[in-house]
């Protein structure tokens, strides 16, 4: 009896360590990747795309094929609701991107465009959509303005627990309908079946890309009340849209399969049918080798084993997260809502801006991202267009010789001889860095990498991983434990950072507390200021990103980049930094014989 | 006979009260919870999570929120996932077929293996074969699950072609039909190959150690004085002895069959109570976790019991009550 007490005791134990295990398997390789090949890596890419190029000419002539299969794998397993009013991660997403579409989409800087619905706005609070007339929902129902009323009434119903009630929250009346004190939200205004006015609680530069946009299926929904739509098959797996492919068939964590959705309002789609299929990561390459998945999602670390595969052509289209290493200058108090108290350690700016030339970022991108990353100067990914020009950003690069000076002129010097700086009390000085710890044995060593910089150029540093549950939580709380911590955030089509760096915000995770920076952050989305002018917000975030270059509240690392691996019989992809064109052109050039 | 498994069933109350403690207070020791790690600011913000967090209990006292647990746990309430959003009874059921599938056609690859290897083995004792049997069984145990699972799938897979990589059975399928329970049985052959021919080492070397010791004892010399031919002798007199000490692991087997196997089910992304389970650690999905866990430590406790029931029956001389 008393083994099977101790049995239970090991599972919970054994499982977390293997649970590690299985972290370290999907990532082995990035290792060996680190120097060797980069520059062959770049050939071959170039040269594989050079292929396609003749080979998208060579299409272009008797037009994309129709019919066939597109497999498209993915390497963890979708949880949770599929429906995209309810999906929670970036898997799910995966597949409902064939299945279900916006009223709005996003071009390559990440303007708003219209898709389904068409608007207009005067003084960025009231907005007048008009939708596609006559767009068929995949069981037959004709698409409305209703369909997006009841989304948002859903999204806002105080039993609806998904994250999306931020938005809905700034729709005039969402607030009182989500309180109970009202029964509908004051701010819908239908007009007619395919026309509504949309008021907000006040103007916003950036009301329409904070709005959500999507239309839920009011038949297919009906009859379940909202606390349980999340868990009903209907969210589930049986998701519908408007999109180029409908759900038929699914088998939870295994395949999705799609086909065709012959009446999309776009035109045909030229594939018969789409598989997301999922795929262990120690399989995806011999899964590509083997034809048997057609287009995948990489880790940077896989990209150059999969880029020697004849059949596959490895493809990257920047991406909007990037990484970096921030300093904790103060303590917040999440219930006031401010930063309470200053830290001095770290405070000094130059020593900051040292830390940041002694990096050799560029060399850390190649042995780590297998060279998948652009070197970034400011918060804002470059695709971006309220990104800064990298000539009115200082670049910082690696440069040990002006790193050392920067720490002289600080105050920062080696005054006992044991070859690194004290500080300009004289005391001993050691930053003590922080990164979190997966079980993935690369993330120790590019810490490590980066505390060796530091050391090079005469800077004492500490490397401490910590469990990665542990690591957000203890940031945003300001334990004492993180000094200097490596983070990454991924953006959206929201230029707005403030968010992240606003000091009135949890997420300021350095807790850069500047006045200017707060102010210009403001400015830009001040209505009054800025108007519809994106010239002038421009200009705005480009002066909050040379402060933010200057003032070095964290060392932006990189921007990393999206990595697939397509087969070459694919054809009619296109993509930028919002991702894949619409899989309606997508053909296989052997689809016809299938 | 009846009082001792009701004694035995009585005493399984209070254990698993402890238990239900242990597995609670582990879940919480687990740092973070299902809301904390890597946050997508684009897809969230801390307002929300600061809600949900509320909404779940996870602000309660400790000794509240196992009270909750414990209390809709007895009356059959598992709760919901955090990551799948449905009932967590729902969610095993979905993935219990599998499981059992694939447990139940290990354990009888388990079996042949080793009913073939040990009986080989124990009939030809310190031979090369025995110890060529001898050396694959600790190559067997020596490798673990994980790595077996890779090469399997690298060599009969990639470059064979003989055996599916993935999944549970064929894409596009009808359930149901028999194309479809050949595909199935297609799939879960490498997986169940994996768990069941690397782990019967310790059934294999059981079984030969018995064979070699039986055919020592005196019944066997009779046997073989009255002019008994070698195989019968093996066969029957010998492997009926030596089966005994196997069907205590009849119980253990069990809990193998259900638990589902944590690293190859992953390896194989084979949809089972395994990958489940080891996603509901990674994040930290306490309803799923916890009721996994229960129910594993309560198929413990059964197997146990099926065990000794069983050793009284095949063997009278052990008395239970």
């Amino acid at each position: 009896m008393k083994k099977s007490y101790w049995l239970v005791a090991m599972m919970l134990v054994l499982a977390l360590f293997l649970a590690a295990c299985g972290g370290d398997d999907s990532e082995e390789q990035s290792e060996e990747e680190g120097t060797e090949e980069d520059s062959s890596e770049e050939e071959s890419t170039e040269e594989e795309s050079e292929e396609t190029e003749e080979e998208s000419e060579e299409a272009a002539g008797d037009g994309p094929v129709q019919g066939g299969t597109l497999v498209y794998a993915i390497d963890s397993e979708p949880s949770g609701p599929l429906d995209i009013n309810f999906y929670g991660s970036a898997t799910e997403a995966e597949i409902n991107q064939f299945v279900q579409e916006g009223f709005i989409e996003y071009d390559e800087e990440f303007n708003p465009i219209p898709h389904l619905a068409e608007w207009e706005t005067e003084d960025e609070q009231v907005f007048n959509f008009k939708i596609q007339e006559g767009v068929k929902w995949h069981n037959g129902d004709e698409l409305t303005v209703h369909d997006w009323v009841f989304a948002l009434e859903t999204l806002a119903h105080p039993d609806y627990t998904g994250p999306r009630w931020s938005n809905v929250q700034t729709v005039e009346g969402a607030v009182d309908f989500r309180n109970g004190d009202a029964d509908e939200i004051s701010g819908l205004n239908v007009i007619s079946d395919y026309e509504i006015e949309i008021t907000f609680d006040q103007p916003r530069v950036n009301n329409l890309i904070n709005l959500w946009t999507y239309p839920m299926n009011q038949s297919h929904f009906e009859g379940i009340e909202v606390a349980e739509m999340e868990e009903s098959p209907q969210a589930q797996t049986e998701i519908v849209g408007t999109g180029p492919f409908v759900m038929v068939n699914s088998s939870a964590g295994e395949y999705y399969e799609l086909e065709k959705n012959p009446d999309y309002w776009q035109g045909e789609p030229n594939l018969d049918g789409l598989t997301v299929r999922v795929v262990a990561n120690t399989s995806v390459i011999g899964a590509l080798e083997n034809e048997e998945i057609d287009m995948v999602p990489l880790h940077p670390t896989q990209g150059e084993e999969a880029g020697t595969l004849e059949n596959v052509e490895v493809i990257t289209y920047p991406g909007v997260s990037f990484y970096y290493v921030g300093f904790k200058l103060g303590v917040f108090d999440n219930d006031a809502k401010e930063i309470v108290e200053e830290k001095d350690k770290y405070a000094n700016k130059q020593l900051r801006q040292a830390l940041w030339h002694a990096i050799d970022r560029e060399e850390w991108i190649d042995a780590f991202f297998g060279g998948y990353g652009k070197v970034l100067n400011a918060p804002i990914p470059t695709s971006h267009w309220i990104a800064a020009d990298n000539s009115e950003l200082n670049q910082y690069e690696y440069d040990p010789e002006k790193a050392k000076e920067l720490l002289e002129e600080a105050g920062y010097v080696d005054v006992n001889d044991d070859g690194f700086v004290e500080d300009p009390d004289g005391n001993e000085f050691v930053v003590n860095f922080s990164h979190y710890d997966t079980g993935n044995p690369t993330f120790e060593t590019r810490a490590q990498a980066i505390v060796q910089y530091w050391q090079d150029v005469g800077v004492n540093a500490e490397l401490t991983m910590v469990e990665v549950s542990n690591y957000y939580d203890m940031i945003d709380n300001d334990d004492p434990a993180i000094e200097a911590y490596f983070a990454g955030w991924s953006v959206g089509a929201d230029p707005d950072p403030t968010a992240l760096w606003g000091s009135d915000q949890l997420w300021n995770q350095p807790r850069w507390n500047n006045e200017e920076s707060d102010q210009l952050m403001a400015d830009a989305l001040d209505v009054d200021i800025v108007g519809g002018d994106d010239d002038k917000r421009l200009e705005l975030y480009t002066e909050w990103q040379q402060l933010f270059n200057e003032e070095a509240p964290g060392l932006i690392i990189t921007e990393l980049e999206q990595v697939y691996a397509v087969n070459n019989r694919v054809g009619g992809l296109e993509y930028d930094v919002t991702g894949f064109n619409n899989a309606m052109n997508w053909y296989v050039t052997d689809g016809a014989d299938k | 006979m009846l009082k001792y498994i009701l004694r035995r069933l009585l005493g399984m109350i209070p254990m698993l009260l402890l238990i239900s403690i242990v597995v609670f207070s582990l879940a919480m020791f687990m740092p973070g919870d299902p809301l904390s790690g890597e946050i997508d600011p684009t897809n969230t913000d801390p307002e929300y999570i600061e809600e949900m967090r509320e909404r779940l209990g996870y602000n309660n006292p400790v000794h509240v929120q196992y009270w909750d647990w414990i209390t809709n746990f007895l009356q059959g309430e598992f709760g919901k996932s955090t990551q799948y959003k449905v009932q967590v009874s729902e969610l095993i059921q979905s993935r219990m077929l599998n499981t059992l599938f694939l447990g139940i056609t290990s354990i009888i690859i388990t079996y042949i293996f080793a009913f073939i290897m040990g009986m080989t083995a124990g009939r030809r004792p310190y031979t090369k074969l025995d110890h060529l049997i001898g050396a694959f069984n600790y190559f067997g145990l020596a490798v673990p699950n994980y790595i077996a699972g890779v090469v399997i799938i690298y060599f009969f897979s990639f470059k064979l072609g003989w055996i599916p990589f993935s999944g549970s059975h064929e894409i596009g399928l009808e359930p149901g039909t028999l194309e479809y329970w050949i595909s199935r049985f297609h799939h879960v052959l490498a997986p169940a190959l994996v768990l069941g021919a690397l782990s019967t080492a310790s059934y294999t070397q059981f079984l030969r150690n018995d064979i070699i010791e039986s055919s020592r004892k005196d019944f066997v010399r009779t046997a073989r004085a009255k002019g008994t031919s070698e195989s019968k002798i093996y066969n029957s007199h010998i492997l009926r002895n030596s089966v005994i000490p196997l069907i205590t692991f009849l119980g253990f087997d069990i809990v193998t069959i259900v638990n589902g196997a944590l690293i190859t089910e992953a390896i194989f992304t084979y949809p089972g109570i395994g990958t489940l389970f080891l996603g509901s650690v990674q994040n930290r999905d306490y309803a799923v976790l916890m009721t996994l866990t229960m129910f594993f430590s309560l198929l413990v406790l059964l197997g146990n019991l099926v065990a000794d029931i069983l050793y009284g029956i095949v063997d009278p001389r052990i008395r239970l009550d």
